[in-house]
């Protein structure tokens, strides 16, 4: 996993700062950044790790070295074509000449390319579908701006959670998108193509990761204000410990974790006015509106991917959101008091199965 | 009427004094100075009004893209707001294919078409007018959002349900929807009377096998423009009444479908960039022969290719849409097609290079635009087959790779072969040569920047990068390869800047050109230059496709006024009305002068865009009244009224006047017209069957609340009213106007007996439009009935009163064969809609 | 009906749209019939391709290319009998007509290969 910047206010003052004070060695920083990542980013498609990315990969280079070619061939001959030169013809042997640059150029070429890259494509996107044995499926629904994520099938009942997605190795997984509110883009990059989330309908893609790793994935239709601000972390796991991670996730334990430290019910009462018309935490709350956050002390990220998990996230998030993603649909916490936020963002972080 | 009538005329004028024949010709065709100016309807100076306006939005358009890219240049940027950076996005996207692209290829056909094929306006002068000050307007409304900060934000192709009124509350959407269904009325009525023109008014012997390739390029163009553009004004009519009433078209809970708005929207969208290409290749296949100093080798080929380009360009809308979730078969048959587009595109450059290969070419100025457009073109359209091919689009849809290869199939080609065409045609426009110094400068610059700007997001997009953020974290790579593509397109912008002030600076220093500088062979370097404003003294007779080559004195010869036509004593404005095909005259064509009325009802027009955008609708209605008597005034003035034509005298030998006969370009006018309706309509009922099929929530009711008996009753009145009318005309092509206005005024009664039948089977339907889909599309269709009905009653009446005036009879029998083909397409379409909406469903049920 | 004869024949610059726009209708027939045949009974995707449904869908495509292409053989045959304008018109007809036959052909092959409504 590469390193991720935390985006709290101080480092982003201080990159503004640096950025006045020395461009240059700014724009240094970033091209050998830029350079050294190549094109191992976590969300390039030209670093696949999956069965049906590393298909359209290839495709691509396949693609790519033949477009290639035929740009400076054509090129070359038009840059040739000004060359003077003293030839002299017939009529006829122009038409000769014309034909054979408009058939073969004009007909034969394009007709062999298309043929050619349709019988590469299509069985590529036949093993794309969604066939054969059913396989581990995940629901992930597009809200402005974030994912709800839903694992009907595990063990032990549903298991609810957002903008964080865990999914097996080695397996396909299909992956049931929809809608909540606008069109949403499902995409991670690394393992396969995208499918639009839309309101009213269920959309099927089957993807598969082949190894444990973590992948980036962003909303990839615009959605609003929000757009820039909508990630989804994804991660994949051995089976064990995926199925380890959906049973630590059961509405029971859940709820025994958010009321187990019986200190904390003034945290939890703060909660329930604040928070709870719109968020769930199993056993405290159950609002549907914003992102359930029964086990938000486990997730990576929060706001859909804006700061890093750490220590003192949650309440800084809570304290600046509208400022770190402008837009959001919380409410603003000005009229609350900086404990009462603090103390709510460190019994979050607790959260953890 | 012969040929060799023509020439005995032909020798007549040449008797005449030359200087004494221009001048009486600038009596009549002459432009006025002061606020008359705003009557102008002279298709040279709207063309260069087009052009100019164009232009200007143009700039606005490229400084929303720069800033884009100063937003873009690094990673976690506040320059903009996110809402900021949306509205600006979507107003790029807008202004640029909206504002700049379509109309400055129509202004440059405005002003270039008469003069390519010999004839001296565009054959509805008033309806250039009109589209200018529409465009004008819409274009100012729209661009005032920004201004107001009002500006829509959900994207160029304004994706519901974002665009909703749910979803996007403000009033940018509205600004969208109503400021581009103006701007389009604009893009119709040019395309309208740009098909006429090429078909009906080519000069003496222009068969259409030796018509300029520009002119087959127009001539798809502009019929792609009237059946591609309908489906979009059908999807901005729907989605704002959405938005504005409540008819849940787009929402799902409603029994709408968000991806109905996709297809409307990709129906148009995807003709429309061939709508944009065409026009550019089309400057291409003029340039590289006269530049080569040959004639194109496989004239025929190109024909082939343009037709080709024209209609596959309608199958592939649903490549825009690979990602939506429809059958993987369905998907393969757009794949395909998507693909085959390939073939005509490669037959084009391949004939371009064979002309090279077997001419002479010089790399000037011009040429220089010409091999960029080439190698951006060649590129772009390789991306686009890798996208055509669906696991790809999977991938990269949606990212910066797509953004990059639009801009290669938009800038290279239209951006550029339009920069080459206005370095050729400079000359045309101000007499002056431009520089070839500060033009290379500018072109060098252009070209690099831009391939440093989209070359490069290629990459950025396969590295993952989604269109349309306003901002992105470091550490994915992205950053230094944004930056490069910043920094380059304000080098792009530099060279721009460059050209432009290249241009500007010409009129002033640029060398006075000799006639026909670059050796050209059409006809357009037969004018002065710049060109008068009724273009030609004479219009000659052509015989091949080359007729400066053939004849290199013919600007001279036809100054003179040695060609036809060189008459001016009866004071109206003449030109040629040809055989479609032949190219022998058949008429003469005269056309109206400069008038207040398309400047009047465009003003009218825009006062009801403006009452809608702040929900008066009471305002909007008293003004669509105006607009409507404003029209209908204009439609007055025709034919033998005494601003037209009240004589009908020729010279002996000479076809009669156009409104004298039965075939004038107002019948093919019309024609074309019902045709963009036909599309509208056809629109309308992929709709209401695709909601019907396809729509999660669609709700059908048990019983069809629409009378069956009393729709059926309306469309034998409507039918019987046609039949009536078709009497007329036979009686009329047999020279008899017995009984002419009292028909006519049956006709009009039995119009008026649908339109209540319809009304009622309507009222007793008690629709409730704004709870289900079902109602409201329902609604939609009977209200287009009812339109339809009640036009083609008011202009029949209108004909009946002009009997009475004696503007018409059997010695001007042309407009009601005009009115007769709205009654025609009224037939079809109602017992159609009476089909689809009350039959069907009691046939099949819900 | 003069002018209707006279558009019938092949030397007519009519011909120049009525191939594409037949190949226009055939794909909307197609994509549409496809789309509703999904919508309302959608076979099973066990049968893979060989189902009514692309059987049905084979057989008009067939149709179409078999219209097309004696259309384009009739013109072809009427450019040799021409010369000057007709035969260009005809040369050109001739070689829509081709395309657009080829085109059916091209559009409807994965239609052998992809099993509908998937």
């Amino acid at each position: 996993m590469r390193e991720r910047n935390s985006y709290t206010i101080l480092s982003n003052i201080q990159r503004v700062s640096s950025r006045r004070v020395n461009l240059i060695a700014l724009i240094a920083v970033i091209v050998i950044a830029g350079f050294t990542a190549g094109c191992s980013g976590d969300k390039s498609i030209l670093d696949p790790a999956g069965q049906a990315a590393r298909d359209v990969t290839l495709i691509w280079w396949i693609m790519l070295s033949f477009s290639a070619v035929v740009l400076i061939v054509v090129t070359v001959l038009w840059l040739y074509a000004f060359k003077p030169r003293e030839v002299t013809r017939t009529a006829a042997q122009e038409r000769g000449i014309a034909r054979r640059w408009i058939i073969g150029g004009g007909i034969v070429l394009p007709v062999a390319s298309i043929t050619a890259l349709l019988a590469f494509g299509v069985p590529a996107g036949q093993r794309m579908l969604p066939l054969g044995e059913p396989a581990e499926v995940i629901e992930v629904i597009g809200h402005q701006w974030w994912f709800e994520v839903r694992y009907p099938n595990a063990e032990g009942g549903e298991v609810v959670t957002a903008n964080h997605l865990v999914m097996p190795v080695g397996e396909p997984v299909d992956f049931n998108v929809s809608g909540a509110d606008v069109i949403h883009g499902f995409w991670i990059p690394r393992l396969g193509g995208k499918i639009d989330m839309i309101p009213g309908r269920v959309n099927r893609i089957r993807l598969e990761a082949d190894i444990p790793a973590v992948f980036g994935a962003q909303c990839a239709e615009l959605c609003g204000v929000g757009h820039a601000h909508m990630h989804l972390h994804v991660e994949s796991l051995p089976r064990e410990e995926y199925d380890a991670w959906l049973g630590a996730r059961q509405d029971e334990q859940l709820s025994a974790l958010a009321t187990a430290d019986a200190d904390q019910e003034e945290v939890r009462d703060a909660f329930r006015t604040h928070c709870a018309s719109c968020h769930q935490v199993a056993g405290v709350s159950s609002g549907n509106i914003g992102p359930d956050l029964s086990d938000i002390g486990s997730r990576a990220t929060l706001g859909a991917g804006v700061m890093v998990m750490e220590e003192g996230a949650v309440s800084q998030w809570l304290k600046h959101h509208q400022t770190l993603k402008p837009g959001n649909r919380m409410p603003s916490h000005g009229d609350m008091d900086t404990d009462t936020l603090d103390a709510l963002g460190a019994w979050l972080e607790t959260l953890s199965p | 009427m012969s040929t060799d009538s023509t020439n005995t005329v032909n020798q007549a004028a040449a008797k005449q004094d030359p200087q004494q024949l221009h001048d009486d010709l600038h009596e009549i065709w002459g432009n006025p100075k002061g606020l008359k100016a705003l009557t102008i309807v002279n298709h040279t100076t709207l063309g260069l009004r087009f052009m100019v306006t164009g232009m200007v939005f143009f700039l606005i358009g490229g400084i929303l893209a720069m800033l884009v890219r100063t937003q873009l240049a690094m990673p976690d940027q506040d320059f903009m707001s996110p809402d900021i950076y949306n509205q600006v996005t979507t107003m790029h996207g807008t202004v640029m294919m909206f504002l700049f692209a379509i109309p400055m290829l129509e202004g440059l056909a405005i002003y270039m078409i008469p003069k390519m094929i010999g004839a001296r306006d565009l054959v509805c002068p008033r309806l250039t007018s009109l589209g200018y000050w529409c465009y004008l307007f819409g274009g100012i409304i729209l661009t005032s959002s920004l201004i107001l900060e009002m500006a829509p934000s959900s994207g160029w192709f304004m994706y519901t349900p974002l665009s909703s009124s749910e979803f996007s509350p403000d009033l940018g959407s509205d600004f969208w929807l109503l400021g581009i269904t103006f701007v389009e009325i604009s893009a119709l009525s040019a395309g309208v009377e740009i098909v006429v023109s090429i078909l009906r008014t080519r000069t003496q012997g222009m068969a259409l096998h030796k018509m300029p390739l520009f002119a087959w390029y127009i001539l798809a163009m502009a019929l792609m423009i009237v059946v591609g553009f309908p489906p979009l004004i059908l999807g901005s009519i729907l989605l704002e009444l959405e938005r504005a009433v409540g008819m849940p078209f787009f929402e799902v809970a409603g029994g709408g479908d968000p991806i109905l708005w996709q297809h409307l929207f990709w129906l148009f969208g995807h003709p429309e960039v061939y709508i944009i290409f065409l026009p550019a290749a089309g400057i291409i296949s003029t340039l590289i022969p006269v530049f080569a100093g040959r004639p194109i080798v496989g004239y025929g080929w190109v024909v082939f290719a343009i037709i080709v380009t024209g209609f596959i360009s309608f199958g592939l809308w649903v490549h825009h849409m690979f990602t939506v979730g429809i059958p993987q078969l369905a998907q393969a048959f757009f794949s395909a097609a998507s693909m085959l587009v390939a073939v005509p595109t490669a037959i084009q450059v391949f004939v371009w290079l064979a002309t090279l290969w077997l001419g002479k070419p010089k790399m000037k100025l011009p040429m220089l635009w010409v091999m960029g457009f080439l190698i951006i073109f060649v590129c772009g359209g390789l991306t686009g087959v890798m996208l055509a091919l669906v696991p790809f689009n999977w991938q990269v849809h949606d990212t910066h790779f797509v953004v990059a290869h639009m801009h290669y199939v938009l800038v290279g080609g239209m951006f550029f072969p339009l920069i080459a065409g206005l370095y050729y045609w400079l000359p045309l426009f101000s007499g002056r040569m431009p520089s070839e110094n500060l033009g290379r400068w500018g072109f060098w610059l252009t070209f690099l920047g831009f391939n440093g700007t989209f070359l490069i997001m290629h990459w950025t997009g396969l590295l993952g990068m989604p269109r349309r953020i306003y901002t992105y974290d470091t550490g994915m790579g992205w950053d230094i390869y944004n930056l490069l593509s910043s920094v380059s397109s304000f080098v792009m912008s530099a060279g721009i800047a460059m050209v432009l002030l290249d241009i500007a600076l010409h009129f002033r220093f640029g060398k006075p050109a000799k006639q026909n500088p670059w050796n050209a062979d059409t006809l357009e370097w037969a004018n002065s230059m710049p060109p008068s404003a009724y273009n030609f003294v004479s219009l000659p007779k052509v015989e091949t496709r080359h007729p400066l080559w053939d004849d290199p004195n013919l600007p001279y010869t036809m100054a003179e006024g040695k060609h036809s036509l060189a008459v001016a004593s009866h004071g109206r404005r003449e030109m040629w009305g040809t055989d479609p095909i032949t190219g022998k005259v058949r008429e003469i064509i005269h056309l109206p002068g400069n008038s207040w009325w398309p400047l009047f009802a465009a003003l009218a027009l825009a006062v009801v865009c403006i009452s809608l955008l702040v929900r008066v609708y009471a305002l909007a209605g008293i003004f669509v009244l105006i607009a409507g008597v404003f029209l209908l005034r204009w439609s007055w003035e025709n034919g033998t009224h005494p601003k037209a034509a009240p004589e009908a005298a020729v010279t002996p030998g000479d076809p009669p006047l156009h409104s004298r006969t039965m075939d004038g370009p107002g019948v093919w006018a019309m024609a074309i017209f019902l045709i963009a309706n036909g599309s509208f309509f056809l629109s309308y009922l992929f709709g209401w069957f695709y909601l019907w099929t396809v729509s999660p929530e669609w709700r059908m009711p048990d019983i069809s609340p629409l009378s069956l008996s009393l729709l059926v009753a309306a469309g034998l009145a409507v039918s019987a009213g046609c039949g009536v009318m078709e009497k007329l005309i036979r009686g009329l092509r047999h020279k008899s106007d017995v009984g002419l206005g009292a028909g006519l005024y049956l006709v009009g009664g039995l119009g008026a007996v649908q339109v209540v039948f319809t009304g009622w089977a309507l009222y007793g339907a008690n629709l409730s439009p704004t709870e289900t889909s079902h109602d409201a599309v329902m609604l939609f269709g009977l209200i287009y009935a009812l339109f339809h009905g009640g036009l083609a009653v008011i202009l029949t009446v209108l004909q009946g009163l002009r009997v009475g005036y004696g503007y018409v009879g059997a010695y001007a029998p042309f407009e009601p064969v005009v009115v007769a083909q709205l009654w025609r397409y009224n037939v079809v379409t109602f017992w159609v809609l009476v089909g689809a909406l009350a039959v069907l469903p009691r046939v099949i049920g819900s | 009906m003069v002018s209707m004869m006279e558009r019938l024949r092949l030397t007519h610059p009519f011909h120049f749209v009525i191939g594409l726009t037949l190949w226009c209708i055939w794909f909307v027939a197609v994509y549409g019939g496809h789309a509703v045949a999904c919508e309302a009974a959608a076979p099973a995707s066990e049968q893979g391709v060989f189902t009514l449904l692309s059987g049905g869908l084979l057989l008009v495509s067939v149709l179409t290319i078999a219209l097309l292409a004696a259309l384009a053989l009739w013109c072809c045959q009427a450019a040799k009998q021409h010369q000057g304008r007709r035969r260009f018109n005809a040369a050109i007809s001739a070689g829509l007509y081709l395309f657009s036959a080829l085109g059916v052909v091209f559009v409807a092959l994965p239609i052998i290969g992809v099993p509908p409504c998937l």
